[in-house]
């Protein structure tokens, strides 16, 4: 909804802000203007900005150009640029700060809209699913499993089973657009054996609220989605393959200091258990023509989050699933992967050139590894590095780590192969 | 919500991932010790990427052609220098260990001579240096042979010129002349030599490189460009570049922020896990405490609290630039214990007057005093720790970038420091 004449973007003092913002002993001040962060930055040179340029500018007062540059919008707030400073100086905070105080009516509107429709039903879905609705989808899926799939006559998609261990959420794209994705997920939560249950409430895993720089907002998520895993009484909640639901969530309860009554838990971890416990017996016997795969490291759960531990994981997983001779690791990678671009809403801005001029850094580094493919568990990443695909001429494919793990098994269905090229493809028929 | 400590139990902490610390690991990693590394970006970010031993000695004189020999006179002149802690062929054979160890993981360097190397600089002047990467190798030879040369730089690129290069090159190098490019793919703005190292891993932009440098080099068959040969298996991009390309090609190091420093540090994080090292990447050690039954080192990565346990600890953790060292009105400290700096009596004497003094300022040699086993001792002269040793250029008692021992201090205290480890643990 744009007004007829835009509210003004208020101007913010940066310097003093930033005072409030670090912890004790930081400073921006401390900047020995090396240029490491830009130099390792993917948006640096866009909307002609970069983090070192954005720290000094904040130094030298120069707030007016800092409060209204849409390079904000540009910035994913991946955090690369103070993985590697000195300093650890994380210009993310301030980038968030200019977010926030840019007014709703000047924000890129795909970022509002999205935040507007989590908070639109009680299924914090960012495509504005309502409950009934995905309850709907759910069981109208799972029906024509069981019909279709005789193997598979007898599985499950419980909602909202009162004390089940796991709280399993998921992407609202599934439901909304890709219904079948779905079904790989329940096959390997029922192969492992696994209690589990979606919530009719809080199921969805997108929280853009967030990156609108929307503190309150953020919160009002935030808060729903724990009380719909209390509600149901569950032990973990289980983030699936979705990147910055988990960051949102966990930072989120970090940041409002929240008490939850559970544990917070990426399903990667638990493919690498599940393999390592015998209970998913994946092997690469499958990989005959020895086909490559590399996998992209989601910043939201690798280098904001988890760290090394789970990047490790994941590449036990990948090895497991097709080879460890047909896995070639990007470079750089774990925590220092560059993010994809298409974290911090920037799928979601409408700022598509800028956006695919960031990502030109990702799709070199696929390039590079001479992958057919790129397995990650995130939806964004997902998204994006299929556009960067299209937009610089790349012929890789994107998967997810289900459908790569139903493959592996072989109970991977007709209609679950949407993100499968032609040479694996060929390998099912 | 209460957050899970993580607990790291291990032989030996290293602290700091600078030359000392990643090449401590090395040793100890070869050693079959149980080692956990952690540290932030410090100055070997900011590296030519070339390893000195000695390139001069403290208080002036002329480069060093021999520093084996430079190291004898050390001895006799300033046996407090951290490079008389051992003897040169202990730090040959850490040198060797060193560079083998980074040439079996992707990174070739020259192995350690019996004479220095010289070397171009960013500016293209001219030093000494011991070991030298396989991508600027072959800079030395055509200096050598004075072979008719191009050095190319590109638009955008900050940090590096190469008519600056050849205006100071020109009197020892007759044929020499210098070209710019657009590179590949980055037609405007700023270009930074990390972006187009990565760029450079990809077949399509060292083909468009290799067509865009035959053309510009006419009859000239030798040409050198600003260090941007990849960031990951350098040797291989510079291969395949002078394949396409039918010429010989070289690397220059850059002004910061420049990939040769990036090179180490991606190599080396990669690395060592693989080969069983504990990596804690890009955080600081918070606080360390010696406790009866093992050293406990506090910190925090974006996840939570980690602890880590260990029995012996080799504090690495550089100077002023890297946190190591700290200076406040009152001195300098070491933040992280409190050790005892040796350093001059005031503030008064921290600089002399003149900026470019042959002999160095007085706060340059400033550091931790050591024992023979490098380690620190206390004000009463007696060692902090059993436990404790401490390797690179926090040591005192030398001035690293007056003689050009930055990486041979680094790497010589990091070899004592793990043999004295490996001497305890073993008791
Ligand atoms: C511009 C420049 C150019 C150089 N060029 C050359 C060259 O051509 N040849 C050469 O041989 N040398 C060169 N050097 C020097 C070389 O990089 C250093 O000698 C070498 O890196 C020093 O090693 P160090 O490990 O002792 O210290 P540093 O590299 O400074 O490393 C110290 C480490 O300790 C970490 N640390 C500090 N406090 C803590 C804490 N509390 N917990 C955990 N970690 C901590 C830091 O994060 C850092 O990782 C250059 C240096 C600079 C700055
Ligand atoms: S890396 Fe850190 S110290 Fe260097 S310019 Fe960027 S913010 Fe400043
Ligand atoms: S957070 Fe990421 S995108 Fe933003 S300035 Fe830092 S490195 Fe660049």
């Amino acid at each position: 909804m744009a007004a007829e004449t835009p509210t003004p973007i208020p101007i913010i003092n940066f310097k003093q802000q930033a005072l409030q913002l670090l912890p004790d002993g930081a400073s921006f001040d401390a900047c020995l203007t090396c240029g490491l962060c830009s130099s390792g930055c993917p948006a640096a040179g866009i909307e002609n900005m970069d983090p070192r340029k954005f720290i000094r500018m904040a130094m030298l007062g120069m707030n007016e150009t800092l409060s209204t540059t849409p390079w904000i919008w540009c910035c994913t707030m991946c955090r690369r640029c103070q993985h590697v400073c000195p300093m650890s100086i994380d210009i993310s905070q301030l980038v968030l700060l200019a977010r926030s105080n840019w007014p709703n009516d000047r924000k890129p509107a795909g970022i509002v809209r999205s935040c507007t429709l989590i908070r639109s039903t009680d299924s914090t879905s960012a495509m504005g699913l309502p409950p009934e609705d995905f309850v709907f989808v759910v069981n109208d899926v799972l029906d024509e499993v069981r019909a279709t799939q005789p193997a598979f006559a007898h599985l499950q998609a419980p909602i909202d089973k009162q004390g089940a261990h796991f709280f399993v959420n998921q992407n609202s794209r599934e439901p909304m657009s890709e219904p079948d994705e779905m079904v790989p997920l329940w096959k390997i939560l029922d192969l492992v054996g696994a209690d589990w249950t979606y919530s009719s409430k809080g199921w969805a895993a997108e929280n853009f609220c967030m990156f609108a720089g929307d503190e309150a907002a953020w919160y009002d998520v935030t808060r729903k989605r724990i009380e719909a895993v209390d509600d149901l009484g569950c032990s973990v909640w289980l983030n699936t393959e979705c990147g910055h639901s988990y960051y949102a969530l966990w930072n989120g309860i970090n940041r409002f200091d929240l008490d939850v009554g559970f544990r917070l838990e990426s399903l990667i971890t638990y493919y690498a258990r599940w393999i390592r416990e015998g209970k998913l017996p994946v092997n690469s016997d499958w990989n005959r023509r020895a086909i490559k795969f590399t996998v992209q490291d989601p910043c939201m759960i690798v280098r904001k989050a988890y760290g090394e531990s789970i990047a490790e994981d994941m590449r036990f997983v990948v090895r497991s699933l097709v080879g460890a001779d047909n896995f070639i690791d990007m470079q750089p990678n774990r925590s220092a992967n560059y993010c994809c671009g298409g974290g911090g809403g920037f799928l979601q801005a409408g700022m598509n050139e800028q956006r695919r001029s960031y990502g030109k850094r990702k799709f070199d580094q696929i390039q590079a590894t001479g992958a057919a493919y790129v397995l990650t568990p995130c939806h964004n990443c997902h998204s994006q590095m299929e556009d960067l695909a299209d937009a610089w001429h790349g012929d890789y494919h994107v998967v997810h780590f289900w459908t790569l793990i139903c493959l592996s098994l072989g109970i991977l269905g007709e209609n679950e192969r949407t993100y499968l090229g032609p040479d694996l493809l060929a390998l099912l028929d | 919500m209460t957050k899970e400590r993580r607990h790291v139990s291990c032989q030996l902490a290293v602290v700091g991932t600078g030359l000392a610390g990643f090449a401590a690991a090395v040793f100890a990693g070869n050693r079959a010790l149980d080692t956990a590394l952690t540290g932030n970006t410090g100055a070997l970010a900011y590296t030519t990427g070339y390893l000195d031993l000695l390139g001069a000695m403290d208080g002036g004189g002329p480069p060093l052609d021999d520093p084996w020999q430079a190291l004898q006179t050390l001895q006799a002149t300033q046996p407090e220098h951290p490079l008389c802690r051992l003897s040169p062929a202990s730090i040959h054979a850490a040198f060797t260990e060193f560079t083998s160890f980074l040439g079996s993981a992707g990174l070739n360097y020259s192995p350690p001579g019996r004479r220095n190397e010289t070397v171009l600089t960013p500016v293209g002047t001219l030093k000494k240096t011991l070991c030298v990467p396989s991508t600027m190798a072959p800079g030395t030879t055509a200096l050598t042979d004075k072979k008719p040369c191009l050095v190319v730089d590109f638009h955008g690129l900050k940090g590096f010129s190469a008519r600056q290069v050849v205006a100071n090159l020109g009197g020892s190098w007759p044929v020499l002349s210098a070209a710019r490019l657009v590179f590949p793919g980055m037609e405007h703005g700023e270009i930074y030599p990390e972006v187009m190292a990565r760029s450079l891993e990809t077949a399509a932009t060292r083909a468009h490189l290799a067509e865009l440098l035959r053309e510009v080099a006419g009859d000239v068959t030798t040409v050198g460009l600003p260090a941007i040969l990849g960031i990951h298996r350098p040797d291989r991009v510079r291969a395949e570049l002078e394949k396409l390309s039918g010429l010989r090609i070289f690397e220059i190091p850059t002004m910061p922020p420049a990939v040769p420093g990036i090179r180490l540090r991606e190599l080396l994080e990669q690395v060592l896990p693989q080969r069983g090292t504990t990596l804690i990447p890009q955080q600081k050690i918070k606080t360390l405490s010696f406790e009866k039954d093992a050293v406990r080192l506090d910190l925090a990565d974006n996840y939570g609290p980690i602890v880590i346990e260990a029995q012996a600890v080799i504090l690495a953790t550089g100077r002023f630039l890297s946190g190591g060292l700290a200076a406040d009105p009152n001195g300098i400290r070491e933040p992280l214990l409190d050790l005892p700096v040796s350093q001059p009596g005031s503030r008064a004497d921290w600089f002399r007057e003149g900026y470019t003094d042959r002999r160095g300022h007085p706060i340059n040699r400033a550091g931790l005093s050591v024992d023979d086993s490098c380690r620190p001792l206390t004000a009463e002269g007696r060692p902090f720790d059993r436990r404790l040793f401490c390797a690179g250029i926090i040591l005192a008692n030398q001035d690293w970038i007056r003689s050009r021992c930055g990486a041979g201090v680094a790497i010589a205290s990091a070899y004592r420091s793990v043999e004295q480890v490996r001497q305890l643990l073993g008791d």
